[in-house]
């Protein structure tokens, strides 16, 4: 009996041994696609949304890739790190909490096991959970091919809806992230139909440090209110110095809501998104006058 | 087309080789060509997680893995390899008794998150279980059941299974 074939079936895989073995096969005429975790990637192929490609190129077994190490006021995660990795990391759970967060709700314990933050950054979807952090930590992603390796600053890096600065020739090799800075904060807060296995309606990451009152620096980013995930330079450049005040964070509310411009999709409308834009930044500044709590994590809505 | 990969693993604890295509779904090797038939597919998208397995040590979703990812002395867990384990056989009575299966098509993922979270040995409260258990969904018992039968087992879960 024959069967037909499935998702990634009839797809050749290539099992590099080394990272520089592997950026030789990608320098060939025709690169392969590389495959990480898979959760992206195997859903398109198996959903029909993606045509299978004639040759994979398995980044799972790289050992490169796998590392996470901390220097000074920086810690650089390998592509290949697994989010239930990254969540578990000890170093990352001091300096960089607001990634914990983040990768504690993607999917559930199998996607987190299986899904690769570089893989996530590869994928380009301007509802992935891990792109509107890296925007708050002044991430740099590390992509390599056999003529060298390139930073980009995490904002250069996402173009525009699914579009990524990265050669058909090249790997995302790493990401670095600026640790939280002493006496700053940091949160994160995703809006979905049910807390797990959920893609975003909208989501928001913020870094902050407030001393005696008054904002002395604040970032903020969204996800899933535009082709990228986004910083919201308006809303940050009306913070900067201004005390912390019920004025204060209704001006801040208002252009946040009135700076993003969404779309409406099968997950949420535009006008919903905006409005909760606003009510995100309210939350995060609201946060400072409750003390130290962390951020609210995600929670399930009404759609 | 692609060649034909051959790899021997060890399936609930047995030693096996089988050989596929290396973009197989490892879901597909197991149900097709090894007839393991215990592990489902639902949606395929690893959304629903009734393709849970457990690969040297990891929960994964068997519709997302390339076996030919798999690499070669691999160990492999199914829910066949449940009642082998002193842990297994106490999660299926213990399903069994709280009354944790309706329908029944996610129970062979649904105990595989089970039995992984409870054979780490790590402590456990409500809210670590019911995550642990949040990427299989059930569309008939409302969890409750099922999550009185894994606190139940945890109970009375041997020491000997527990591992790091």
């Amino acid at each position: 009996m024959s069967v037909s074939l499935r998702c990634v079936e009839a797809s050749d895989l290539l099992l590099p041994g080394s990272l520089p073995e592997a950026l030789a096969m990608m320098a060939e005429p025709e690169p392969p696609t590389p495959l990480a975790g898979g959760t992206d990637l195997m859903v398109q192929c198996e959903a029909g949304a993606r045509k299978p490609p004639a040759r994979l190129l398995s980044l799972k077994q790289l050992p490169e890739l796998k590392g996470i190490d901390e220097a000074d006021d920086t810690i650089r995660i390998g592509a290949g790190a697994t989010h239930w990795q990254i969540r578990n990391h000890a170093d990352v759970k001091v300096g960089l909490p607001g990634l914990v967060e983040a990768v504690s709700m993607v999917g559930g314990r199998q996607i987190q096991t299986m899904g690769t933050i570089g893989g996530s950054l590869a994928n380009g979807s301007p509802a992935g959970d891990i792109a509107p952090y890296l925007l708050i930590a002044d991430a740099v992603v590390e992509v390599a091919s056999i003529e060298g390796t390139r930073q980009i600053p995490i904002r250069n890096f996402l173009i525009d809806y699914r579009k990524i600065d990265l050669k058909p020739n090249e790997l995302i090799v790493a990401v670095t992230c600026k640790v939280l800075p002493e006496g700053a904060k940091e949160g994160w807060r995703k809006l979905g139909p049910r807390a797990a296995q959920a893609i975003s309606k909208i989501m928001g990451n913020y870094r902050g440090k407030i001393v005696d009152g008054v904002i002395e620096s604040f970032a903020v980013s969204l996800g899933s209110v535009a082709p990228t995930a986004i910083r919201l330079p308006e809303v940050e450049a009306f913070l900067v110095g201004k005390p912390l005040s019920e004025e204060t964070i209704a001006e801040a509310e208002r252009l946040a809501s009135a700076s993003v411009k969404p779309i409406s999709d099968i997950r949420s409308t535009a006008e919903y998104r905006k409005w909760v834009a606003g009510r995100l930044v309210r939350g995060f500044l609201t946060s400072f006058t409750k003390g130290n709590e962390g951020s609210e994590g995600s929670e399930g809505c009404e759609s | 087309m692609n060649p034909e990969t051959e790899r021997t693993w060890i399936i609930n604890g047995e030693k096996m080789s089988v050989t596929f295509p290396p973009g197989r779904r490892l879901l597909d090797v197991l149900r097709e060509d090894l007839k393991l038939t215990g592990t489902k597919e639902g949606c395929g998208e690893g959304e629903c997680g009734a393709c849970t397995v457990i690969v040297d040590g990891e929960l994964i979703v068997s519709c997302l893995l390339a076996a030919g990812q798999v690499p070669d002395g691999a160990e492999i867990m199914t829910v066949e390899g449940l009642e082998k384990t002193e842990g297994g056989r106490l999660l299926q009575a213990s399903y069994v008794e709280k009354g944790a299966a309706q329908c029944g098509f996610c129970i062979p993922g649904m105990i595989m998150s089970s039995y992984h979270l409870l054979s780490r040995g790590e402590p456990l409260s409500q809210p670590i279980i019911r995550e642990a258990h949040a990427g299989n969904i059930c569309r008939c018992t409302g969890y409750e059941k099922i999550m009185e039968a894994v606190s139940a087992a945890a109970e009375h879960w041997p020491k000997s299974e527990a591992k790091s």
